[in-house]
């Protein structure tokens, strides 16, 4: 098994990355961790003649809290060369973006987590991804820098299809914002795999929820990862939960609107009839993780 | 000289053959290698090649070039044109009538059938209590080593073969060579570098070794051949998968009256070593338990996978999976505790078994007892909560197979037809030499044990080293290379502890006994009062009195009361060194030899009594708590207690390194593991990352212990521990996970979809220790 022979281009920064996507067009690749990419090329299950690494952009690289502008209320910016590694060891994250480190702790193998990128990660758009969910569910959004201008795009909008996303010929994910968390918000994603240690999930829930003065559910999300082609935003977890109090009957509710929007199939690692089941229970269980983070956020 | 490498041509490789690759079952109807030949001109590549596909990934061509890539796409310049046939992918299917034969010698796909009968079972069931029938299937598991095969052959000038292999077994390399090739034996170099892990996988002649050797002789130079990681799930050799229906009966008080045993193996599409499996899969389940009253009938089966061969506990595990389980729902039916129904119906050291085989130590009750104690199970047993399991678990192994797997003498197979088999063995298993360094500083000892990551090198240097009387680290150990050392099986059937050790002491005493008159005259004392221990030779009574005597060394035991005649000034101890000096001074080179034979005349006389002989049996028992999610039925494997009789231990860390290791391995087989094909007989996760085996993440904690022990016919009273650790563990899950859940899970792997499938069905057979009475979940 080897790499096919591809040209390799190492860039400086990313005006020098968007240069050579623009002249190799559809024959060229990003290049970031590398652990989807190498790996497919080496399987053959993907090919392409450049590679475009962003490892030396150093610019793409850290995590920094944005204060809020007239625009926004602030937010979190990671840069899209960040290791998953890094973003769990980080004590922005850690203090602010808990949620986020459920998606982060458990993810393949500390190997893989030194050197597989957030943006790797999201512009891979695997269905099986482990960031995707819990960021959608934050409210997160991409930074798409192109040389004719720059766009940001929001993760429930962002994946098309398997390993398809919005990102447009020229383009570059360069960052991701996810919004302050105020308080009343919790997060919480969970995730069900065949073992404990460098295993891709079977199925896994992320799931948000706001909480009001009277302690019912103001704002709802709950989004589905490795049951549908694409990460999956539960449309209806909303009307299922807002203006309910948390607890088994809301979470019920929800939980069969996550097994409705699911479109599972079945595989080595469990049947759909199977993966269908583990998301109610994964979606009850996220959300009963989201409303206590949301609970003691107000205490 | 450039080592060149090879690649396979194989139905899953990059060889299109006109849409018609990745079935099981073809024949190659025609297969041109003519344009990677005409390539070989330029890309200086060679082929080799044969005719025949009974599986996905069954090699035809392999081709040796400059390098990997270029071997590669010289592959793709093969034109394969296969004649597909229907594949057959289950012993049921593969013995139906009517069904194609995979190789025609084998009717019905049968490619052993072994028939075993003891005692009077109809009576025996009719006078049973209750008699209790189960249906139960394994899995098909691989060994997953982390170094893949490999080798490496290139040719001498004077026509040795030489060759470097991630082998089990040197010798048997060397002989399926020898006998491939039609050359002498003398005439093939077999080099065992150090092995990344075998576990049974390779135990015997691989593909790579006979390929490497075919392109080096072509080419003339080295050849260098490596599996991928899905080569080696193509190769296979993996556990059989089998398919069991087990009757057991018993009388009121829960002892065993008659047991019948029906077993189809899912072989593959070669034999490897399934006929020697299919015999262990029956003639293994009285050595634990007594049962008066035995049937066994196993059927190994031809199908359109990869062939299954021999992995650790070889063909034992899943029929004593099977066993275990059944025991212990008779258990619960008879409301008999199940560590209790085990000694109840225990062996008893020095019995004879049901098929005739000689048990001599056995102190399995008192690893019971152990288990029992340190689990603290009659605090815990029926008294969990749900979602909480306790089970119990047994099992034992041989220690080293009685009969070597060939018979006759070591020769140029072809010499003269194969020798009836006899009772005995006629060239010993395991030899050895010592050769001590002519300052007496080192001990050179030679024998070719394989050394797999077992840790066999540093327990026969600890064995030699205590039968010379010398520290161990005075004494090197020259195991891989068949020009150096002498003969020995290799690693399987758990044998080297046992045979290899006492070759390597017999070695070790074999010189001391040279050294012994040197080194009396210096003490001034008869040679036989003379003991070597710690680099010294001294007179038995002046250390210590007769205790001093290392009961283990043995030399010297016999020692008289004449010290007393010693002349005064003669010193009380002399340097063991010196003692070797002294010998070589006078007689050259300090050698010594030593050799072991098994016992003669074991077993029975019926068909196949042989299998299951052995020199001594190892004895142990488990106990494993877990934790069961009853929404997702996940399992934790959470606590595992196991006591072990292997004899005396040689290396206590060793056994402790071996049990932890079966039990994070085998239980990852009895809960996660499984090779899955589609019907097309295509593997589903020919990698690491779809076949789950347990991670450290997931591994339980273990406490492993020992049971007072001695062997007598062990070297120093030991037995095996490698292949018996396994056993007990799969019906230890297997019964914790019924007793969490109140559901029994009879087919391999216990998953959390059939654990969850289960619950629903809502029909549990009782289980007695679990609290299940609020089973209306979900």
């Amino acid at each position: 098994m080897y790499i096919p022979n591809v040209e390799l281009h190492e860039c400086e920064s990313v005006e020098q990355a968007g240069a050579l996507l623009t002249r190799y067009g559809s024959s060229a690749r990003l290049l970031a961790g590398g652990t989807d990419l190498l790996v497919d090329l080496k399987t053959a299950r993907t090919a392409t003649a450049h590679l475009v690494s962003l490892k030396r952009v150093a610019a793409l690289r850290g995590i920094k809290l944005e204060t809020a502008s007239q625009s926004n209320n602030g937010y979190l910016r990671i840069g899209a060369l960040t290791t998953v590694a890094e973003i769990d060891a980080n004590p922005l994250v850690r203090t602010q973006y808990a949620p986020l480190c459920d998606a982060t702790r458990d993810m393949a193998t500390v190997q893989v987590r030194n050197l597989a990128t957030i943006g790797g990660n999201l512009a891979s758009a695997v269905p099986c991804a482990d960031l995707p969910p819990i960021l959608i569910v934050l409210g997160a959004s991409v930074e798409l820098w192109s040389a004719g201008g720059s766009r940001t795009v929001g993760l429930d909008r962002f994946f098309l299809g398997p390993r398809k996303t919005d990102i447009r010929p020229g383009e570059v994910l360069i960052a991701i914002r996810i919004p302050t968390i105020p308080p009343g918000f919790g997060a919480a994603y969970s995730r069900f795999a065949l073992r404990n240690g460098n295993a891709i999930a079977v199925a896994s829930v992320a799931a948000s929820l706001a909480l009001g003065n009277g302690g019912s559910i103001t704002q709802a999300r709950v989004a589905l990862g490795a049951v549908a082609p694409t990460p999956a935003v539960v449309d209806r977890a909303a009307g299922a939960l807002i203006g309910k109090t948390p607890g088994e009957d809301a979470f019920h509710a929800a939980a069969l609107a996550a097994q409705t929007t699911s479109a599972p199939i079945s595989d080595v690692r469990g049947s759909a009839e199977y993966r269908r089941e583990l998301v109610a229970v994964l979606t009850r269980r996220a959300l009963g993780a989201a409303a206590q983070r949301a609970t003691e956020s107000l205490t | 000289m450039p080592l060149l490498c090879q690649q396979w041509e194989t139905t899953v490789g990059p060889v299109t053959a006109r849409g018609r690759k990745n079935t099981a079952h073809r024949a190659v109807a025609h297969l041109d290698t003519t344009t990677a030949h005409r390539a070989a001109a330029h890309l200086d590549t060679t082929t080799a090649h044969r005719a025949a596909a009974p599986h996905v990934g069954d090699p035809v061509a392999a081709v040796a070039a400059i390098d990997e890539r270029t071997a590669e796409a010289a592959l793709k310049l093969i034109e394969v044109e296969y004649e597909e046939l229907p594949p057959l992918l289950d012993p049921f299917e593969a013995t139906a009538e009517g069904a194609p034969l995979i190789h025609d010698q084998y009717p019905r796909n049968i490619n052993t059938h072994v028939e075993q009968c003891f005692g009077d079972l109809d009576k025996a069931f009719a006078e049973s209590h209750l008699v209790r029938e189960e249906t139960f299937t394994g899995n098909h598991i691989y060994q997953c080593p982390l170094e893949p095969h490999a080798a490496i052959s290139y040719w001498e000038h004077d026509g040795t073969l030489v060759l470097y292999t991630s082998t089990q077994v040197p010798h048997y390399v060397q002989y399926m060579v020898a006998h491939v090739f039609h050359m002498p034996l003398g005439k093939i170099r077999v080099i065992r570098p150090a092995v990344g892990g075998g576990f049974g996988g390779k135990a015997a002649t691989c593909p790579l070794d006979l390929c490497a050797a075919i392109l080096a002789r072509k080419t003339g130079r080295p050849v260098k051949m490596v599996y991928s990681r899905e080569e080696m799930f193509h190769y296979g050799r993996g556990r059989h998968k089998q398919h069991m229906r087990f009757k057991l009966g018993v009388d009121r008080d829960g002892r065993i009256k008659a047991f019948k045993s029906e077993i189809y193996l899912d072989g593959g599409a070669y034999s490897s070593f399934g006929v020697a499996t299919a015999y262990y899969a029956g003639s293994m389940i009285p050595t634990l338990y007594n049962i008066p009253n035995y049937r066994y009938d196993g059927y190994r089966v031809m199908t359109n996978k990869p062939a299954a061969g021999a992995m650790r506990g070889h063909g034992v595990p899943q029929p004593r999976f099977a066993f275990e389980c059944l025991l212990t729902m008779i258990a619960d039916e008879l409301g008999i505790d199940p560590i209790e129904i085990r000694r109840r119906n225990s062996m008893r050291p020095n019995t004879r078994t049901v098929n005739d085989l000689d048990v001599g130590s056995c102190e399995f009750d008192a690893t019971l007892e152990a288990v029992a104690k340190k689990s603290g199970w009659a605090e815990k047993y029926g008294k969990l909560p749900r979602g909480k399991g306790i089970g119990v678990g047994a099992g034992g192994f041989v220690s080293g197979a009685g009969y070597c797997i060939y018979r006759g003498q070591v020769q140029l197979s072809h010499e003269k037809p194969r020798e009836h088999f006899q009772k005995r063995s006629i060239f010993p298993h395991a030899n050895a030499v010592v050769r001590i360094s002519e300052d007496g500083m080192a001990a050179i000892l030679m024998i070719g044990a394989a050394e797999i990551g077992q840790g066999s090198d540093t327990i026969l240097v600890q064995c030699c080293a205590e039968a010379l009387g010398i520290p161990v680290s005075r004494v090197r150990i020259h195991s891989q290379d068949s020009d150096i050392s002498p003969l020995d099986l290799g690693a399987y059937s758990s044998r080297v502890t046992l045979m290899a050790g006492h070759a390597v002491s017999r070695a070790g005493w074999d010189v001391a006994d040279k050294m012994k008159p040197y080194a009396a005259k210096m003490l001034g004392c008869d040679a036989s009062q003379v003991v070597a221990r710690d680099a010294k030779f001294f007179v038995a009574k002046t250390e210590s009195g007769a205790t001093a005597v290392s009961a283990v060394v043995g030399a010297g035991a016999h020692c008289s009361q004449s010290s007393g005649t010693r002349p005064n000034h003669a010193p009380s101890t002399v340097a063991w060194e010196e003692v070797a000096r002294q010998y070589f001074n006078d007689n050259g080179p300090l050698v010594g030899t030593g050799c072991y034979k098994p016992p003669e005349g074991l077993g029975g006389d019926f068909k196949g009594a042989t299998v299951g002989t052995s020199p001594a049996y190892s004895f142990g028992s488990a106990v494993c708590e877990v934790s069961v999610d009853l929404e997702t039925g996940k399992v934790r494997v959470e606590r595992f207690t196991d006591f072990h009789d292997c004899g005396t231990p040689i290396n206590p860390r060793a056994v402790h390194g071996q049990v932890e290791g079966a039990i994070v391995m085998s239980a990852g087989e009895t809960i996660m593991e499984d090779v899955q094909f589609d019907e097309k007989g295509r593997i589903l996760n020919p990698n690491l990352h779809g076949y789950a085996m347990m991670s450290i993440k997931d591994a339980p904690q273990i406490f492993s212990g020992l049971v007072e022990s001695y062997e007598p016919r062990g070297p120093f009273g030991a037995k095996e521990i490698g292949e018996g650790s396994t056993l007990p563990v799969l019906g230890a899950v297997a019964h914790a996970i019924a007793n969490a859940t109140g559901v029994w899970i009879k087919d391999l792997p216990i998953t959390p979809e059939k654990i969850l499938n289960a619950l629903r069905e809502k029909s549990p057979t009782p289980v007695r220790g679990a609290a299940y009475a609020a089973s209306s979940s979900r």
